[in-house]
């Protein structure tokens, strides 16, 4: 019965399918779900989790009417956050009308206490929306994702000697001619730069590095 | 006065770095943040308009409609992305549009865009805020910072650099990659020198910069990178691009 139920609690949907609890059955956002072409599997064991979506998130439904009667939403999103799945956990929060004087204390004990992701919609209609977003959108490339190219730092290094007062380009390029590396730059004497810049902005360079900034510790 | 030393024990607490760009846009949040919260705001040139709220956090404020427009995705992507490589965490207010006096609020229209935009935003591990106006966005950012210095993540740096060759070493630090202002603001004030730093071990660099241990490693790794003059000769690269 255990093992079973820590299956359930950890079972990824099939790509275009959420898993819900019996309780939403005959729900209008079941309902528009379906009309949005998303497939439904129900399922008794899911705990206190409402919908689990097939790219590794969860959500757990927080209604107007749970926040307006302060009734156990509390609890169970505390139940929620300690289940501690391996799924992203979402919060939906009803902000209606009637529900929004309290959204602010909601919005503090989900993020800041709990640290899980609020996402706020007006009811089941707008819900079903942004669930039939998340199952069908997480096939796409998203936009946000960090672009893990391999950054050359050689330019970076170059644009960083030109902090250096009194070097440009020019300078930069011919002082890494030489020194290969920041730290060899830094490190290098006064008299092993004066043949690259000159005497006076080997000096200046040498100085620049050197020159104490802070109390230092 | 008992009193007063318990708001001035709090008002110590919070310390918040303001973008200057996000000044004539955010008035009454300052407003807010100075006299409602008690904090102390920095103002500061940083690379783009968004708060600090502690060494590793960042937080950028848009409205719903900047969120749900298609032309700005594209730039919203790159700051989200440029802030993820200097700050462990970022955060997004969505705050609502403001109305007009005397102009009736319309409701917000939710479009398909607008969710697949949050979706993705949620999907990158940025975290979403959400408030009615300036005064509320006043008050998150607040939040934001007490709950990063309860845990030992508040701006404890002193956020003055006096003197010219300060300010041109912190510029230096500022064009490190990966390093972000309360990071420079740290190594400033840590190294006794600029030669200090770039002969650190990775142990000295990570405590010096209030950072983690692989952001420092980044920056011990790139001060002795060898490179190779040929390829210097491409075009000129922005930070973080």
């Amino acid at each position: 019965m255990e093992t079973k139920a820590a299956a359930v609690l950890n079972a990824v949907p099939p790509y275009g399918h959420v898993i819900t609890s019996e309780k939403w059955r005959n729900s209008s956002l079941i309902q528009s779900l379906k009309g949005g072409g998303v497939k439904i599997l129900f399922e008794s064991e899911l705990g206190v989790v409402d919908f689990h979506l097939p790219n590794k998130s969860c959500i757990l439904y927080v209604s107007e009417c749970d926040i307006i009667a302060a009734s156990s939403y509390k609890r169970k999103l505390v139940r929620y956050r300690n289940s501690s799945s391996s799924f992203q956990e979402l919060v939906l929060v009803e902000n209606t009308r009637l529900s929004e004087q309290y959204f602010s204390a909601v919005q503090k004990f989900v993020v800041f206490d709990l640290g899980l992701t609020l996402l706020p919609v007006s009811g089941q209609t707008e819900a079903s929306q942004l669930i039939t977003q998340i199952v069908n959108g997480g096939g796409r490339e998203n936009p946000f994702r960090r672009r893990s190219s391999i950054q050359l730092l050689d330019p970076l290094v170059l644009a960083l000697v030109q902090q250096v007062p009194g070097v440009g380009r020019v300078k930069a390029l011919a002082l890494l001619q030489h020194f290969s590396s920041i730290q060899q730059l830094c490190n290098a004497a006064p008299t092993e730069l004066e043949p690259i810049v000159g005497q006076a902005a080997a000096q200046q360079i040498h100085n620049f590095f050197h020159r104490p900034t802070a109390a230092g510790t | 006065v008992p009193q007063k030393s318990t708001v001035q024990d709090l008002s110590a607490a919070v310390r918040i770095l303001v973008d200057s760009r996000c000044i004539s846009s955010g008035v009454e949040l300052m407003t807010s943040l100075r006299q409602r919260h008690a904090a102390t705001v920095h103002i500061c040139s940083l690379d783009g308009s968004y708060f600090i709220v502690s060494n590793r956090t960042a937080v950028e404020r848009h409205s719903q409609s900047d969120l749900a427009s298609m032309q700005n995705r594209k730039r919203l992507a790159e700051r989200v992305n440029s802030l993820q490589g200097l700050f462990e965490r970022v955060c997004l207010i969505v705050e609502k549009d403001r109305t007009k006096p005397g102009e009736a609020s319309r409701p917000f229209q939710r479009t398909r865009y607008y969710d697949s935009t949050l979706t993705a935003l949620v999907r990158t591990g940025v975290r979403l805020l959400w408030s009615n106006g300036p005064e509320e966005s006043a008050g998150l950012l607040a939040d934001l910072a007490r709950l990063e210095q309860r845990k030992g993540q508040g701006i404890t740096v002193l956020l003055e650099v006096k003197g010219q060759h300060r300010q041109q070493a912190l510029q230096l630090y500022l064009s490190l990659p990966s390093v972000n202002y309360v990071h420079a603001l740290s190594m400033s004030h840590n190294f006794r020198s600029i030669a200090q730093l770039i002969n650190s071990s990775v142990e000295d660099v990570q405590k010096g910069g209030s950072m983690s241990r692989s952001r420092a490693e980044e920056i011990y790794r790139f001060l002795r990178y060898s490179c190779d003059s040929f390829l210097m000769n491409t075009p000129k690269v922005a930070k973080n691009s």
